[in-house]
């Protein structure tokens, strides 16, 4: 199992199956609380019982490659996609649960969601759209009128009540989508790939926003994405998966400072990958020294206890100094700049070391031209040590 | 969005303290009823074909194969059926190729309008083909035999009560559909790789015979195959044509045995059961062959056409084009509307007696005016029941998640693989062995209507259904809709321009049903082909005519109102 942080079963005490209102809460329940979750579409199966859990008011984000089951653990979190096994529970309320039969139909959850597609109604004006909600709630006339109004304000689209939704553009429709999203006033939002559509600089001011509503309204939600920028950008935690797996749950700092493994260590930001192994025993601190393959040894760091077989270390390569930036005094190797290439917001060098070739990027005011021999040097709590690859 | 009531396994959830949920039970009400009308008279028609003793008793009290080894005395009827089949289908598959190669690939005058033209054959009914062409070439009194004769020709230079006559009749109105599948096929093959071929310096016909030809292959074999199919089946031409010359094919012998007096339904039944097994296994391997992506040089995409220049060709292969729309558009609805205007059908106008006597005896005599009604209320009435099951149906298959969806839409699509006739006669026997009597309502058309036009209504509305995006559904069910709510909200109002086509096509199917009505109408509940037919045998050609048009016209009327719906559809589609 790859679940460091897993999380024990959800409290199945009386308090949680009485659902009895008039208890005082012993401590503050998690929102959502997901366990051993477990879908599968006949033969595949697409998530490998997965858990985690969303306190009331964080903003979790599920990221991952394509294929990795972060869409369908949201889906199933909606009561679009029924799991095959395990059990979630929002609100203290189990809506599904393998074991005591129970899967409330998607209406009766009080989730609410927003759609990659958006999946605005063409056929309605973008008014009815945002109230549609409301009306299913049969609300009265003059308080539906208002919150349609204020959620509309909220994102900035009120003036277009009246519009046929089919006349609006990919941006328009994700706020419309958002409006309608939140107008009935549910405690939670699940948004699946909601700024995929958009374009990189909408999607840079919609990041805000969103961020924004998210802080405005307290409401806890749960986000999909395969954009790691946007992941971090907007979120208070982030669950990593992988082939319907969780790797690493974290806040976003900690999962950039600390990948627990190879794949996360790949897959969020660059990082180079250095194979070697343990050497001695680590102090309190949790600094060691780590022999690479070809006998350097570096001082390097790792969050937790090492178990002896792991093989590799990571090194971000925004944090490792080269030539005059090369100040730290934990790791100092000398190399060769043999590569380099002037990306923009940042010039990327490949640097010819002892253990082989090192990425390193470094922010364009700095040049260095190829061919230099340079001092390259990191913090020993910038060489993380990551798991061994269970089998 | 999973069947909370109906799903198996061992994780079956149930909501607490609510019983099986409306979507659950709605389905399966619907599934039992369609699923007992299409396999129930199939289960009737097979134990018929089993009966050797008495054939008028049911249950059978003798059950053996007699009937099938009788099958081996009527060995030239099915010689006749697959003679007439492989012929027809030859020269559908040829029109339909070089139509479809013409229309899609070469730059000719009018091709627009002449790609609208390709489709109207489909929507003449065979029978009112088979009747005009009858009117335009019967021997002697035909109007090319009669011009023939009044420019001094001796004998009549076509006659149409042949077997070649038959196949040349039913290849005229098939071709429109191989015409529809092979441009299909050319469609979504990359014009690049026609012109490679042209860049290394390959003539235009080169291109066409060793490049086109191969690469669309699979697209024609399938059209060839499913033309085929539907040969088998037909009985409207054989009827007009074949029955006059002697000339029977398995279908037109199916209904001679039925109308023989005693009725000898175990052969009929014997004999439909056989043809039924022929057509599905001709479809299974059709269904095979598409599936087994024989079209894999072809993708799936649509690419945009690019056309050849013809230079002095162009007007041949236009010609061509306006050939077969004159001999399966104008001349037989030209003859048609001219004989229904006569006193006395003939193409020579001096001697023509212009009259609208026709027309008024066809409003006015009861059996025709109630004929014409019944068939309007019977088209609604189907139309208007059809698409709300359908709609139903196809959310079931195509979007509930149901366990064993794949096997209730084989059940459903069940009805194209049996012979429009050979249902006719299964529902009969099915009904006249209910306790519930039936026969001879406009209730028991409606139900045989419904039944073997849930294949066509299936398909027409899946094409909807499907484009309607399932997030749009999902959204509401999350925004808190009931799933009754979501259909009646969301679903059915974006579906509107899609459905109300699919309307006008059940409608059409309908009124100009044949094989199903012959059988099941009784004295108080005639409908129009039948009566047409009726007509036909015994009263005269031009008051048959009259009727036709009748029937035609209302057709071409729903046909202008579908267009119209599917051009809105499209255009929702864009602005979407």
């Amino acid at each position: 199992m790859k679940q460091a942080e897993r999380i024990a079963p959800a409290p199945q005490g009386a308090a949680a199956a009485k659902r009895s209102t008039t208890v005082p809460q012993p401590r503050p329940q998690p929102h959502i609380v997901i366990s051993d979750l477990v879908v599968k579409y006949h033969a595949y199966t697409a998530v490998h019982g997965v858990s985690f859990e969303v306190p009331k008011g964080e903003h979790l984000t599920l990221l991952g490659p394509s294929g990795c089951g972060k869409t369908t653990t949201l889906r199933s979190i909606a009561g679009l996609e029924q799991p095959f096994s395990g059990e979630i529970v929002i609100d203290g309320e189990p809506v599904f649960s393998s074991r005591r039969r129970i899967n409330v139909p998607t209406e009766k959850r009080g989730v609410s969601m927003v759609f990659q597609s958006y999946a605005i109604w063409p056929h309605m004006s973008v008014f009815e759209n945002v109230a549609y909600g409301l009306r299913v709630r049969k609300m009265p006339t003059e308080a539906m009128r208002a919150a349609v109004e204020k959620s509309l304000d909220l994102v900035q689209m009120k003036r277009y009540a009246d519009r046929p939704a089919a006349q609006l553009s990919g941006g328009q429709q994700q706020r419309v989508a958002l409006a309608r999203a939140i107008a009935f006033e549910p405690s939670v939002i699940l948004f699946d790939e909601p700024l995929s559509n958009l374009d990189a600089k909408l999607r840079g001011e919609m990041r805000v926003e969103l961020k924004d509503l998210q802080r405005t309204l307290g409401i806890s939600s749960v986000y999909v994405t395969h954009d790691q920028e946007e992941a971090f950008a907007i979120s208070d935690r982030v669950v990593i998966m992988n082939e319907g797996r969780i790797e690493q749950i974290g806040s976003p700092r900690d999962i950039y400072d600390r990948p627990r493994n190879s794949f996360v260590a790949d897959f969020v930001g660059s990082a180079n990958l250095i194979k070697g192994q343990v050497e001695g025993s680590p102090s309190a601190d949790g600094n060691f020294l780590f022999r690479t393959a070809d006998g350097l040894t570096l001082k390097a760091f790792s969050p937790r206890p090492p178990r002896g077989n792991e093989t590799q270390v990571a090194i971000r390569t925004a944090y490792i100094g080269v030539g005059a930036t090369a100040v730290s005094q934990a790791n100092r190797i000398e190399g060769r700049v043999a590569r380099r290439m002037f990306h923009g917001d940042f010039v990327q060098y490949l640097i010819d070391w002892s253990p082989g070739q090192l990425v390193v990027r470094r922010p364009p005011a700095e040049i260095i031209e190829e061919g230099e021999d340079v001092i390259i040097a990191f913090e020993a709590e910038h060489c993380v040590l990551l798991e061994a690859e269970s089998a | 969005m999973a069947v909370q009531a109906i799903d198996d396994g061992d994780v079956a959830p149930v909501r607490r303290g609510m019983g099986p949920t409306s979507q659950g039970i709605i389905t399966a009400i619907i599934l039992l009823i369609c699923g007992a009308l299409v396999i129930y008279p199939l289960f009737f028609l097979f134990a018929e074909s089993l009966n050797i003793g008495d054939p008028q008793t049911f249950p059978p009290e003798t059950i053996g194969f007699g009937n099938y080894a009788d099958m081996l005395f009527d060995w030239r009827i099915i010689g006749n059926t697959l003679k007439v089949a492989l012929f027809s289908t030859g020269i559908a598959v040829t029109i339909g190729f070089i139509l479809a190669w013409i229309l899609t690939r070469t730059e000719i005058p009018g091709r627009a309008i002449l790609e609208r033209l390709m489709e109207i054959p489909f929507y003449v009914t065979p029978l009112v083909g088979a009747l005009s062409w009858s009117i335009l070439a019967a021997p002697q009194s035909g109007f090319l035999n009669q011009a023939w004769a009044y420019l001094g020709g001796s004998g009549s230079i076509v006659d149409i009560y042949t077997p070649m006559g038959v196949a040349w009749v039913m290849a005229l109105f098939e071709g429109s559909v191989a015409f529809v599948m092979i441009s299909a096929a050319m469609k979504s093959m990359d014009p690049a790789l026609e012109e490679g071929s042209r860049v290394l310096g390959a003539s235009k016909l080169r291109t066409m015979l060793r490049v086109t030809l191969p690469l669309v292959a699979p697209g024609v074999l399938g059209a060839a195959i499913f033309v085929f199919a539907e040969m088998l089946g037909s009985f409207a031409a054989a009827l007009v044509l074949g029955i006059p010359g002697h000339f029977y094919v398995i279908t037109t012998a199916i209904w001679e045995l039925t109308l023989s007096y005693p009725p000898d339904y175990g052969r009929a039944s014997a004999l439909g059961i056989s043809l039924f097994v022929i057509m599905f296994i001709t479809l299974a391997a059709y269904r095979w062959l598409v599936s087994k992506g024989a079209y894999s040089t072809i993708s799936g995409k649509a690419f945009r056409p690019r056309r050849m220049e013809m230079g002095r060709w162009t007007w041949v292969l236009a010609a061509f084009c306006w050939l077969y729309v004159l001999v399966s558009v104008l001349l037989p609805l030209g003859a048609l509307l001219l004989t229904s205007f006569q006193r006395f059908a003939t193409v020579l106008m001096h001697q023509a007696q212009f009259t609208m006597q026709n027309y008024v005896t066809a409003f006015s005599l009861a059996s025709i005016r109630d004929a014409i009604v019944n068939s309007l209320v019977l088209g609604v009435g189907t139309a208007s029941i059809g698409v709300f099951v359908m709609v139903l149906l196809v959310w079931i298959i195509y979007r509930s998640r149901l366990p064993g969806a794949g096997v209730i839409e084989y059940v459903i699509m069940f009805p194209q693989a049996v012979p429009r006739m050979v249902f006719g006669l299964a529902i009969l026997w099915a009904w006249l062995n209910m306790p519930v009597s039936l026969y001879g309502t406009l209730w028991l058309l409606g139900i045989g209507y419904f039944t073997v036009l849930l294949p066509l209504g299936v398909r027409t509305l899946a094409g909807v259904v499907l484009q309607v995006d399932k997030s749009l559904e999902e959204c509401a069910r999350v925004c808190g809709a009931s799933w009754t709510h979501q259909l009646r909200t969301v679903t059915l109002p974006l579906l509107k321009p899609g459905i109300l086509a699919a309307w006008l096509l059940l409608f059409i199917a309908s009124v100009r049903e044949l094989g199903v009505s012959i059988y099941l109408m009784g004295p108080n509940s005639k409908v129009i082909a039948p009566a047409i037919v009726s007509s036909w045998s015994s009263a005269g050609t031009e008051l048959t005519a009259a009727m036709a048009v009748i029937q035609t016209l209302t057709i071409f009327i729903c046909v202008m109102l579908m267009f119209w719906a599917t051009a809105r559809l499209t255009n929702q589609g864009k602005s979407t």
